[in-house]
């Protein structure tokens, strides 16, 4: 949604920003900011969202959002918005490793539903929820775009192809 | 000569006879009326007779003061005031009346009715002692539905299919 | 293609005129053809996310949002084809599928753009079996209702919030379905125009939470009358039912309103049925109240008036009409008294006072300035609606810069010189020598680099303008403050305007309900008259220095009020109360900020025995046997102003030189802010009971920043003790960021300080 006119950025720009977020994440969104003009900051949002989600084991929280918000000086529903419209943003948390399966119609097809059930069984979790022991959370996620390895998942910035229950298995208990 | 066979005729009261024979014939044939009170017209499940507010079955009132039978009513008769939102949000009248002595029991009202709440029942032995006994409140109404639900649910649901 | 180019388009065969860059949907609209719409408002951005307006644009592969869609010449358009009526249908079903149909408990049922564009362009069945999503309502403050169930995503409210409010709470958090309207975190909507989200809302989401399922659409009548509270004069429609007002709704005038209303005009109707209601006239006898009947009042306030004679002073609301100030004003000078004002909270009366102020160019005008400088204005909260003119100069790119005695939340970007109330007149005075003015403060002034800057910006400017406001008014320095911005005005060749308090402000001018100095509002205080006339105000609310009143009505051997409410205040100070009609009671005109006069009928008939005041004024005229009194109607008495004053025009011109007046306002000491809270303006706002619920309702209380109350030694939320002359009250202690060191914010007009004395002047504050 565009305006006719600014204000995606606040009146008052806020003052002293080194009381928010640690040095490294704040160097980190720095070098995203760069890399827009001048006063356009705002548009760093979803890295800056990505770092700080990072930085928190894998998900926001408010406060998180507000500080974002008041660090790229933009009113803090803005970043709200960018923050619930990508499923890769966390609200809730999560677990060490985010299994993030496809269920989208390839996968499915080749039998997702069985990987997913698999899954449940074994960690002893529903979709979106997070083993007792923090290790491990399972999210249905649409389409990553790898139809070809199908059914596939996720985790972290690795993709696992090509799956069956045996090689779920050994994945999972190869992870720290 | 022909008024003199006319007479002849009168003397004999022919005319008598003929009318008699009709009624003698009808004397003995099945009969068409209804010895009302004793006996009553059978009605159909579309009959406009009083009005009533109906209930849901768990004892909520269906009525939510939309007011659409007002708005369609052609004789003005309905009168509704929606009372403030209650605790739970929700709609309700707190007046709801009905003046019988404007209305013509055209069963628009029930037919605007989103959610059968107004009905025209199929009661029409019904009298006032006074004037303003013909404004039906809503206490009345609801009173009249709550008496005769089942009768009215079974006139709505015999009525449905052609609806 | 040059910018006064047209070109020819054919829409349904028929060929019409447009301008290159306009939208599709602004020319059909010009040309009275009807493309439904849902996104689109001719205010608002495109946004094209409803697609409700997809038309068939010849050699276009697939149908066009017309909202979206730039005009090209020789383009040929076909709004009816059957290609356009499947899409839109189509569109229709989309949209109906999460709608729920619950149209009879909904407030908007039959004004609902949805149903009329349903009914228009959808069909009769949709083939949608799946479950409907539901959405939960938020809690969005005490004037909106939300309902986000029926939303249907056109995100007006999220785009008015942004480009007209200037404030971003509302967003459209989630996506797809899951989609919603909302602030994410639970949290009121707190700006001055949010009321309009509910005109833009197309569906029910957003309703009215006072007129919540108080009236269905045809159940209402409409009449239009103009707003009774600030200077602006907003046109609206109010909507009645059986006698009861229900809602206001604005009626567009895109001179003075555009198509927006504040929420202090749309919401303050509710004070008519405040149960502070007076509806009979009422009698003090032996310190008791007592109800009377009309003839026994009015024998009374004769009595009273005449015993009075020439001794007496009238202290008018300027929110009565031009009519009801005429006849007071005639009124008092047949009994022989000059001593008749309407300015009630200005500070300072000495000096020339302009003969007519007036904003000193037309409204529509003051979002084509490039420059402005405005001195003692909270202007957002004073006038909102001249305050969405001046936002939009300044993201045209104007320079606005404030002198101000209070930092404020603004919604764009500008300067604030933010200062004490003495700091006021140096940072003029710097600014009238910058810009090479000269006079006695003038010539003192130690001048900095803000102030070249800042006068060169003004004078640099093709079109600026130096506009005064109420704290500037209220000022105790206000002659000296007037001339200084008179000079930097004639320096700098900027419009010198001035942003009048009230509806009537400048009609009050206009018929001669203001006084000379030495008869004005002050001065008939400081020295008590025998006799008070008091129309349509309370005493502690309304008075620039409400403590000098109560003084002078108790000195009083007679006072006679024209109100619409009771107060314990208004008992105490009167002798007799007349039941005054409200503005929707009554007929009447208004004078606005612009000059122009506006009249209006009355909408419903006076609550209870209550008498427009023009017609009580009219009786007592006729009681006291005055000539000329024998009116008929309020038009009668406006042919007569009309006639009276066809020569004034308005002039904001005063003798261009800086009084050498001494400067009352001390340097030292902690002086009172007494500024006037938006929803305490008037007599009907404070009675309006939705808007006293909002955050704008600001408590009574005194204001420090975070230096100031460590001073005193005293944290948020503790009771302090408020000294000013030698009245002592108790207060609570507010920390307020936006108060300067060296000032406490106590606003006037708010219950609890009606002992206090002015609205400007040194306070001490001693810890409990």
């Amino acid at each position: 949604m565009g305006f006719k006119n600014l204000p995606m950025t606040t009146v008052k720009p806020t003052e002293n920003k080194e009381s928010l977020f640690s040095e490294k994440v704040r160097a980190e969104i720095d070098t995203w900011v760069a890399k827009y003009p001048e006063g356009w900051q705002q548009s760093a949002v979803m890295a800056a969202l990505r770092i700080v989600q990072d930085d928190n084991a894998g998900y926001l929280t408010q406060e998180l959002m507000d500080q974002v918000a008041a660090y790229l000086d933009m009113p803090p529903i803005a970043v709200y918005e960018v923050a619930t419209f990508y499923s890769m943003y966390e609200h809730k948390k999560v677990g060490k490793h985010k299994v993030c399966v496809c269920t989208n119609v390839s996968c499915m097809i080749n039998g997702s539903d069985k990987i997913v059930d698999h899954m449940e069984k074994k960690l002893g979790i529903k979709l979106g929820e997070v083993t007792e022991d923090g290790k491990y959370s399972l999210k249905e996620v649409e389409c990553l775009g790898a139809c070809g390895g199908a059914p596939m998942f996720q985790i972290g910035t690795k993709y696992y192809e090509n799956l069956t229950p045996e090689l779920v298995d050994s994945i999972l208990d190869g992870l720290e | 000569m022909k008024m003199l066979s006319d007479y002849i005729k009168s003397l004999a009261m022919l005319e008598l006879l003929k009318g008699l024979r009709v009624t003698g014939g009808y004397m003995f044939k099945k009969k068409f009326t209804v010895q009302y009170p004793e006996e009553k017209a059978p009605i159909s499940p579309r009959f406009r007779g009083l009005h009533a507010l109906r209930r849901y079955e768990n004892g909520e009132e269906r009525c939510i003061a939309c007011k659409l039978c007002e708005a369609t009513c052609p004789a003005a008769a309905i009168t509704i005031e929606v009372s403030p939102p209650l605790p739970d949000g929700s709609r309700r009248t707190s007046r709801y009346d009905i003046d019988l002595f404007k209305c013509i029991f055209c069963g628009y009202c029930q037919e605007a009715c989103p959610v059968d709440a107004i009905v025209e029942t199929p009661i029409y032995e019904y009298h006032f002692e006074n004037r303003v006994d013909a404004v039906m409140t809503k206490s009345k109404l609801l009173e009249v539905g709550d008496k005769h639900e089942a009768e009215l649910a079974a006139c709505i649901h015999a009525d449905g299919k052609y609806r | 293609m040059s910018e006064d180019q047209t070109i020819t388009i054919e829409i349904d065969g028929k060929a019409i005129q447009a301008a290159p860059g306009q939208m599709l949907i602004e020319v059909t609209d010009a040309a009275g053809i009807d493309i439904p719409r849902f996104c689109y408002h001719k205010k608002l951005s495109v946004s094209a996310n409803c697609r409700m307006c997809l038309v068939e644009v010849e050699r276009a592969p697939k149908p066009l949002p017309a909202c979206a869609t730039p005009v090209n010449d020789g383009m040929k358009v076909f709004t009816r084809s059957p290609i356009a009526l499947a899409a839109q249908k189509g569109t229709m079903e989309f949209l109906l599928i999460n709608h729920p149909l619950d149209c009879p408990i909904c407030d908007q049922g039959g004004e609902c753009e949805l149903q009329d564009i349903s009914m228009g362009y959808g069909s009769d069945i949709s083939r949608f079996v799946e479950g409907k999503r539901i959405v939960k309502d938020k809690d969005i403050g005490p004037l909106i209702t939300t309902d986000l169930t029926r939303c249907i995503h056109c995100t007006r409210c999220v785009r008015f919030g942004a480009e007209i409010a200037g404030i971003r709470e509302l967003g459209a958090t989630g996506r797809g379905e899951h989609m919603t309207i909302g602030t994410y975190i639970e949290k009121s909507v707190d700006s001055e125009l949010s009321g309009n989200i509910i005109d833009v809302c197309p569906v029910g989401s957003l309703t009215s939470k006072p007129s919540q399922f108080k009236a269905r659409a045809w159940e209402m009548l409409q009449r239009d009358t103009i707003a009774p509270h600030d200077s602006v004069g907003s046109n609206i429609h109010v909507h009645v039912r059986r006698n009861e007002l229900i809602r206001v709704h604005p009626k567009d005038n895109e001179s003075i309103n555009e198509c927006w209303i504040s929420d202090r005009d749309r919401f303050s109707y509710e004070g008519v049925y405040s149960d502070d209601r007076l509806t009979t006239p009422m009698i003090k006898s032996n310190g008791e109240w007592r109800n009377a009947s009309w003839d026994e009042a009015l024998a009374m306030v004769v009595t009273g008036l005449k015993n009075a004679g020439a001794d007496i002073g009238a202290l008018l609301s300027p929110n009565a009409t031009v009519e009801e100030l005429y006849l007071a004003q005639k009124l008092i000078k047949s009994l022989g008294s000059e001593r008749i004002d309407s300015r009630l909270r200005q500070g300072d009366f000495r000096g020339e006072a302009p003969s007519y102020p007036w904003l000193g160019q037309s409204i529509e005008s003051l979002e084509k300035v490039d420059a402005a400088l405005l001195v003692g204005s909270s202007i957002r909260k004073e006038q909102p609606m001249l305050a969405h003119r001046l936002r939009k100069a300044a993201l045209e790119g104007a320079q606005i810069s404030f002198i101000n005695p209070l930092e404020l939340d603004l919604n764009y970007a500008a300067q604030q010189l933010v200062t004490t109330p003495a700091g006021m007149i140096t940072e003029l005075a710097c600014v009238a020598k910058a810009a090479g003015a000269n006079g006695d403060l003038i010539d003192q002034a130690e001048v900095t680099e803000v102030h070249k800057l800042l006068a060169e910006k003004l004078k640099g400017a093709a079109n600026g303008a130096l506009l005064l406001g109420n704290l500037a008014t209220a000022h105790a320095d206000y002659s000296i403050i007037r001339s200084l911005a008179t000079a930097i005005a004639t320096a700098c060749d900027l419009k010198l305007g001035y942003l009048p308090e009230a509806s009537n402000s400048i009609g009050a001018h206009l018929v001669g309900a203001v006084a000379s100095t030495g008869n004005d509002a002050q001065a008939m205080l400081e020295t008590a008259c025998k006799g008070y006339l008091l129309m349509g105000i309370e005493p502690g609310l309304d008075l620039w220095n409400p403590a000098k009143a109560a003084n002078a009505f108790e000195q009083a051997d007679f006072v006679v009020a024209l109100t619409a409410f009771r107060s314990a205040n208004l008992e105490a100070a009167a002798d007799v109360l007349l039941p005054m009609a409200l503005f929707v009671e009554t007929s009447g005109s208004f004078v606005n900020a612009e000059g122009t006069l506006q009249s209006f009928a009355g909408v419903i008939t006076p609550s209870g025995n209550t008498r427009p005041a023009w017609k009580i004024l009219r009786v007592l005229g006729n009681l006291l046997e005055v000539p000329g009194f024998d009116y008929v109607d309020t038009t009668e008495v406006l042919a007569e102003i009309t006639q009276a004053t066809s020569a004034l025009v308005p002039n904001n011109a005063v003798s261009n030189q800086v009084a050498s007046t001494e400067v009352r306002t001390a340097k030292n000491g902690l002086q009172r802010i007494g500024d006037v809270p938006i929803y305490a303006l008037d007599p009907l706002v404070r009675h309006a009971r939705s808007l006293q619920k909002t955050h704008d309702a600001i408590p009574a209380g005194v204001y420090l920043n975070a230096e100031e109350a460590g001073k005193l030694g005293v944290t948020e939320g503790d009771n302090t003790v408020v000294v000013q002359d030698q009245v002592r009250i108790q207060l609570p202690l507010f920390i307020d960021p936006n108060v300067p060191n060296g000032c406490a914010r106590i606003p006037a007009a708010l219950a609890g300080v009606e002992q206090l004395g002015a609205q400007f002047g040194e306070v001490t504050l001693e810890k409990v």
